[in-house]
């Protein structure tokens, strides 16, 4: 009999693995495939060491100062295998915390078969079936295809592939203007490709505020990519060595673009393998798992986190929700607060950003006010030779609170740790503004856009 | 030689004053006898002269910091004479120390945002450090509650009760904003942040308990100055003067009726509605003149007959009751007291009124005539010897000269003070008050 059993071995589930041992719980953990999840080994991880590789790339073929760089070019076999690394140096490392925990990891798929029973189908060898007093499905998601796309995984890709592939299309697709469309576009338009994005909404990273949208709008188009807004995706064929990709334009027009590759970055679905909603009488949303506030489903005993239970699909949030189940598993009574999680994107430039944005603030009804800081007037930025970006934050005009901070630029990504902790520790933008920042750092961007919030930026023009 | 300016007694009850303006300024000359700052104490306004004559040479207590009475809050040098920190009191100055505990002065730190000062010496009043000596209590770890954090006796007795404020009470910027916003003691909330740290929802929690339930049981709420000074008066007027109390139906059909005659021809010429209250203003005053006994006040052995008939009017504030009064009553016309009466309740909800406006008071009215209350006893507003108690007005069957007849009719009730008030004066006061309310066109004719 375990204490926890946990279904899936990702950044929710072996947060909550590891979290749960700390505080005694006798743990079990299922994983069909590799510790880690998407995240670490198909997601957020592959995909920044192709982007800061990449990166790498795009800086020194562009380079004012250094020379002889018409020769450069990336050896794609290397790139794949540093990732190869990178992973794998991760994935054991998490294995070496799961035995120092004395976690027991059961290889194979992990199936609820009531509340507090869990049978372990491993790939070879017999089945088992275990019991645990709490049970937390954790079992993330999958790359969602549109009906009529066939994924063969050469001609026509999920990042489940692309991540791993060995050439690069000189021409590609891709269909999703969303977080995963604009940060592989980013890898292929550094590597050189030639890259068109198919967008159904009328525009990129729909989540994000309007002015973050359009900055990053801007560098993408400035470094030729194409972009189609409201664009329905309408067929995909495999003709000879090429893709056929027919989409409706937002005049309605149908438009048939051929390429080397098509990237299908859709969304995605949540994992259901081994856990039949219906049977069990769970409650779902959509193909969602329901959870309430405190992450419990409709069986006693069952939380869901992550992937699995939608919202913003992010590791971060799924680790979040993994550290309050165990909590409120031991008598705490937490939750994830959606307005604290933050959201980053690794494009051309990075974004970080968190709460909301200007639009979604002035549709509250609440009266506001919106302080602004340019890279360009930042030394930091101007002495590292990128001065593109800049820091944006909003905040109730009454009271000081912040509602949402959005930075643009490089380490953006990074930056918006220091908003997360303020709003986090209900910091009022004043805060923000008293904090004595490094200098030279892009740190006292965040810091002249919270003084700016009350006209009082150092290094800005009057206002 | 320095002048000491201090914050004077503004009253028997006060104990507390705040300075809201400084008149005058660090270098201003000042004539004896002229403003010099303005302070407020219970809600009221009251402009402090200057002690001397001279320059006003050090603001010790900067504008919006409440202080006890009797703290210097300034000093004036004469003319010529050069101004020297020695000559502001230091807070081990026997000489300061005064028979009003807790009451002395501050140290001349300016603008010292902590209770240490810039030579690390804590900030307490002579009262205070005896008092922590004798107790072995180290000041540091008392927060006073005086201007930058003064350390008053007071503090220290809380201490030594054990009932001191924790000094720090940690929250959130945002939770203490909205605490500060809707008054919330942040005290008596729970915190359910990172080491019991109170969060935004802990005092919105707080708020919604409140709302639903009124103040939630088992909460503790210190008495504001404001509740403290009516706690007090209330005790003294109830526990020192043996109270009586008197009742009598009066018919107001015939009032009623003579005010809606009036109303339309005054509130044409002068643009102001005269209440029924106004009416019975007046008639109390008038009634006082024939029965000047409850106009008096005890005073040590002596009944004092007050030269003037300040009628008081109660008004119901948020923070608790206070009881502006119209000057001269009797002397006064409807009209005259109806412009009073509207400028001292406006000004009364403003927090505008003076202290003076406040206790001038020789009688007291309080009405509840909009609740659906038949009759109920006052306490006496000490030190008055009178109060008229107004009840609701229903429309009553009486019996008249073996007819059933429909009447309005209200129970008005006086409270006396029975140590100087007999009952049958009282009830003869109270009958001719009947009398001429139920007479309005005799009682008014002279108006």
């Amino acid at each position: 009999m375990y204490d926890l059993a946990i279904i899936g071995g990702g950044p929710g589930g072996y947060v909550a693995a590891i979290r749960g041992a700390q505080h005694g719980l006798k743990v079990l953990l299922v994983e069909k495939d590799a510790l880690g999840g998407t995240c670490l080994n198909r997601g957020c991880i592959p995909t920044k060491c192709f982007i800061y590789d990449t990166k790498l790339l795009e800086a020194a073929k562009t380079s004012q100062l250094l020379t002889g760089i018409e020769a450069l070019s990336v050896d794609l076999n290397k790139m794949v295998a540093r990732k190869r690394g990178t992973v794998k140096t991760l994935v054991s490392g998490l294995e070496a915390i799961m035995g120092s925990h004395k976690i027991v990891v059961a290889r194979g798929l992990g199936e609820l078969t009531s509340p507090g029973r869990i049978k372990v189908h491993p790939i070879e060898g017999p089945t088992r079936e275990h019991e645990a007093r709490h049970v937390i499905l954790a079992t993330g998601s999958r790359p969602l295809v549109l009906p009529f796309i066939k994924v063969d995984g050469h001609f026509i890709q999920t990042t489940d592939q692309a991540l791993d592939s060995e050439n690069i299309p000189e021409k590609i697709v891709i269909i999703g203007g969303g977080v995963i469309g604009i940060e592989m576009a980013t890898i292929y338009l550094n590597l050189g490709s030639d890259v068109t994005i198919l967008e159904l909404l009328p525009d990129i990273l729909g989540t994000e505020d309007k002015e973050i949208r359009l900055a990053m709008g801007r560098l993408l188009d400035q470094r030729g990519a194409k972009i189609h807004l409201k664009a329905k995706a309408r067929e995909a064929r495999i003709k000879g060595k090429e893709v056929e990709v027919v989409f409706e334009d937002h005049s309605g027009k149908m438009v048939t673009l051929r390429a080397n590759r098509l990237l299908v970055a859709t969304g995605r679905a949540p994992v259901l393998d081994g856990i039949e909603s219906d049977r069990l009488g769970l409650e779902t949303v959509g193909q969602f798992v329901k959870v309430n506030s405190r992450l419990e489903t409709s069986l006693p005993g069952v939380y869901a986190i992550g992937d699995l239970v939608g919202g913003q699909m992010l590791a971060h949030k799924a680790s979040a929700e993994a550290e309050v189940v165990v909590a409120n598993i031991l008598g705490g009574n937490r939750e994830v607060k959606p307005n604290l999680v933050p959201r980053c994107i690794w494009g051309l430039t990075e974004i970080g950003a968190i709460g909301l944005s200007e639009e979604e603030a002035k549709a509250g009804g609440r009266s506001i006010k919106v302080g602004r800081f340019p890279f360009m007037n930042s030394g930091a930025a101007q002495a590292m030779g990128n001065k593109n970006g800049f820091v944006k934050i909003i905040g109730d005009a009454e009271t000081g609170e912040i509602m949402g901070v959005h930075i643009l630029g490089e380490h953006a990504t990074d930056l918006i740790g220091e908003a997360v902790t303020a709003m986090t520790m209900e910091a009022a933008v004043e805060d923000l503004a008293q904090a004595i920042k490094p200098h030279p750092t892009l740190s006292e961007a965040v810091m002249e856009a919270a003084m700016d919030w009350n006209s009082l930026a150092i290094h800005s023009p009057k206002r | 030689m320095a002048t000491e300016v201090v914050l004077p007694m503004l009253g028997i009850t006060v104990e507390k004053g705040k300075i809201v303006e400084w008149v005058k300024k660090e270098g201003d000359s000042v004539e004896k006898g002229e403003t010099i700052f303005v302070v407020e104490v219970e809600k009221a306004t009251t402009e402090v002269e200057s002690p001397a004559g001279g320059i006003l040479a050090k603001i010790l207590v900067p504008e919006g910091v409440e202080v006890p009475v009797l703290t210097v809050v300034g000093i004036i040098t004469e003319p010529g004479e050069k101004f020297s920190e020695e000559d502001v009191p230091q807070a081990e100055s026997p000489s300061s120390v005064d028979s009003v505990d807790s009451v002395t002065m501050v140290t001349p730190q300016e603008n010292a945002p902590m209770a240490t000062g810039p030579d690390g010496i804590i900030k307490a009043v002579p009262a205070a450090r005896r008092m922590a000596k004798e107790h072995g209590i180290h000041l540091q770890d008392i927060s006073g509650t005086g201007p930058d954090g003064l350390i008053f006796a007071g503090d220290v007795e809380a201490m030594i009760a054990g009932t001191a404020r924790p000094s720090d009470v940690r929250a959130s910027t945002l939770a203490r904003r909205l605490a500060e916003k809707e008054r919330i003691p942040l005290e008596q909330v729970a915190g359910t942040g990172v080491r019991d740290r109170i969060m935004r929802q802990d005092v919105q929690a707080f708020l919604k308990e409140s709302e639903t339930t009124g103040t939630p049981l088992g909460t503790v709420i210190p008495m504001s100055t404001v509740r403290k000074v009516i706690a007090r008066k209330m005790s003294e007027s109830a526990f020192s003067a043996p109270h009586i109390y008197f009742f009598t139906d009066t018919c107001l059909d015939p009032l009623l009726e003579f005010r809606s005659v009036v109303l339309p021809g005054l509130e044409k010429r002068f643009d102001l509605r005269l209440s029924i209250n106004d009416f019975i203003i007046k008639a109390v005053a008038l009634n006082i003149l024939d029965f000047p006994m409850l106009n008096a006040q005890i005073k040590g052995e002596d009944i004092h007959i007050m030269s003037e008939v300040n009628v008081g009017l109660a008004v119901a504030m948020p923070e608790g009751l206070i009881v502006p009064a119209i000057k001269n009553a009797d002397r006064s016309g409807l009209v005259d007291i109806a412009r009073q009466r509207i400028d001292l309740v406006q000004r009364a909800r403003q927090g505008k009124l003076t202290l003076e406006e406040m206790e001038r008071g020789t009688f007291t009215i309080s009405s509840l005539a909009q609740y659906d209350i038949t009759h109920f006893t006052a306490i006496l507003n000490p030190p008055q010897s009178g109060i008229l108690s107004i009840g609701k007005t229903d429309e009553k069957l009486v019996m008249e000269k073996g007819q059933v007849k429909v009447k309005r009719i209200a129970q008005i009730g006086l409270s006396v003070d029975h140590r100087i008030i007999d009952g049958a004066m009282a009830a003869d006061f109270l009958q001719n008050l009947k009398w001429k309310l139920e007479r309005p066109s005799i009682t008014y004719l002279t108006v």
